[in-house]
């Protein structure tokens, strides 16, 4: 018993991160259609960012938050002179963009920061010596660090759907994503929208590297890349357009992900079962959840009556 | 008469395929007007063109302002709300926040206070305010488009084919209430219609567009007593 919750627990920080690129996937998908494929690497570019200024003296917070921002402007700008003049061509001339944009992120950060090839050091936000850990029933240990990161992430998301739900910029993203033609005859600019959306899922995305790289106390150019895939994987199974599914995808994923790379080797003390196996657990998972439901787990499969 | 909106050679296609061909319309304030034509006459890229949903070329002047180059997003807050056809409410959102959209080019207070108003001319819609608006039927979605356009406040109501499969009962309930606004609140109301024969009871201008191009228009009396006209799209 206390075996399986510790590698719940452990799962459910690295989910919440999943989540939190995921969310980042469907702040853009639900506004445009698009899969943004650049997300991982928008993240990690503003990561090294953030590692830059605190370099440069800056507390680690603070460079992050800092970071963070410029992501935020960075989203937006990213929208208005590279995915909106590709998506007046055709929706595959942004799909080609953002993985453009992908490689290019990735290459300006090897080429930009010394020695991101093979890795800067990169401190936490939480306390993560050895002894620094709640202790829970059945010899479990809960880790501040991994509270931490879930504890952010659920605050982040937190806001988010506040945002979403009682605001009225909210109110203008949820328009925009169900029916972006009364979008506007209402009174919208979805173009303002979108900047906004992809700002909103930059910034997200900043904040989602700099709480990996935490984790991994290192950030290097191959950082994003399988969380990018399982962010992306739980985006899908919880549904492209949903942020819950986004949520509860990415959390599920991390626990899937901590189950499986664990318990194979426990029971058969082999490291034939291993953490690479995961991944493709996760995707069978995937694979089954989109035959029963096409659209996710909480995707729209749209009720519409005529 | 004061003319609200006035429309001049007005030319309006998608890409390459231009659809109307240049012709003059002029609503005048207090009125409803209404638009008849057969399938792919153009009356929707009218309703478009007007509402700056797509590029038009000539002169439309809403209120002594040009509107030709204005994007959508400010003609509403102008004055033109326009109920799309096929309904065009946000279906995943509930009819509460349908109306809140609706009134997104208005600020806070007033917004609560003209949902309850208009819950009072559309009981149906207040029963099911938190139902999600994709759940409703046809009619009610369609009641629902036409309340969150008046969210807006409009001074010009365009409605693109309100009647579109919906039952006749309904469509007449539908068309009183177009009347009333008209009549109570005196809105002007810009009607696009398939379905002739309601339409000008309660019309005072008519206009006949075939192929992108104004062929007939006149009162409602006028235009009923015209036996072309009268033949082809009211049918008797």
């Amino acid at each position: 018993m206390g075996q399986l919750l510790q590698y719940i627990l452990n799962g459910l920080a690295k989910g919440s991160i999943y989540s939190l690129i995921a969310l980042g996937l469907v702040v853009i998908y639900r506004g445009t259609g698009h899969l943004n494929f650049a997300q991982g690497e928008m993240a990690l570019f503003a990561t090294f960012g953030a590692w830059w200024i605190h370099d440069h003296g800056v507390p680690l917070l603070f460079a992050i938050t800092l970071a963070a921002a410029l992501a935020f402007v960075g989203g937006g700008v990213i929208e208005f002179g590279l995915i909106r003049p590709a998506g007046k061509k055709s929706p595959f001339a942004v799909v080609v963009v953002t993985i453009g944009l992908f490689q290019a992120l990735n290459s300006l950060s090897g080429l930009l920061f010394q020695g991101a090839g093979t890795g800067l050091p990169f401190g936490t936000l939480f306390p993560n010596k050895p002894n620094d850990f709640f202790r829970l029933p059945g010899d479990a240990i809960w880790r501040y660090e991994n509270v931490g990161v879930l504890a952010s992430v659920l605050a982040i998301t937190g806001i988010l759907f506040a945002l979403f739900q009682k605001t009225k910029v909210g109110l203008a993203m949820r328009m925009v994503a169900n029916n972006p033609d009364s979008a506007k005859l209402s009174g919208v600019s979805t173009t303002r929208i979108l900047m906004l959306s992809w700002g909103i899922s930059a910034l997200i995305g900043a904040i989602g590297g700099a709480l990996v790289a935490g984790i991994n106390t290192n950030v290097n150019l191959a950082t994003m890349f399988g969380v990018f895939l399982l962010a992306s994987a739980a985006a899908t199974l919880g549904g492209l357009d949903s942020p819950l599914g986004a949520v509860v995808g990415g959390l599920s994923l991390g626990v899937v992900e901590s189950l499986v790379s664990n318990y194979p080797k426990d029971w058969w003390a082999s490291s034939y079962v291993g953490a690479d196996t995961s991944v493709a657990v996760a995707f069978l998972i995937i694979l089954v959840v989109l035959l029963v439901r096409p659209a996710g787990l909480f995707g729209s499969s749209r009720v519409e009556r005529v | 008469m004061n003319a609200l909106l006035e429309v001049r050679s007005l030319r309006a296609g998608y890409g390459a395929v231009q659809v109307l061909h240049g012709f003059d319309m002029r609503v005048n304030e207090g009125e409803v007007a209404v638009i008849l034509g057969a399938n792919g006459a153009g009356k929707t890229t009218t309703m478009r063109a007007i509402s700056g949903m797509i590029q038009r070329k000539g002169s439309i002047v809403f209120d002594g302002e040009p509107i030709t180059r204005t994007p959508p997003h400010e003609i509403v807050r102008m004055g033109i709300a326009q109920v799309p056809q096929g309904r065009g409410t946000f279906t995943d959102l509930s009819v509460a926040d349908n109306l809140r959209a609706g009134a997104y080019v208005h600020k806070g207070i007033h917004i609560e206070s003209d949902m309850r108003g208009w819950y009072d001319v559309f009981p149906r819609l207040s029963e099911r305010r938190e139902q999600k608006a994709g759940s409703l039927s046809g009619g009610e979605q369609q009641m629902l488009a036409i309340a969150r356009a008046l969210m807006s406040k409009p001074r010009l109501l365009l409605c693109d084919e309100p009647s579109l499969g919906l039952a006749p009962i309904i469509t007449q309930e539908l068309f009183a209430i177009l009347q009333r606004l008209n009549t109570e609140n005196g809105l002007t109301i810009l009607v696009v219609e398939q379905n002739a024969n309601l339409a000008v009871k309660i019309a005072h201008s008519v206009f006949v567009l075939e192929t992108g191009s104004i062929v007939a228009s006149g009162t409602a009396d006028e235009i009923a007593n015209d036996d072309a006209v009268r033949k082809a799209y009211l049918g008797y």
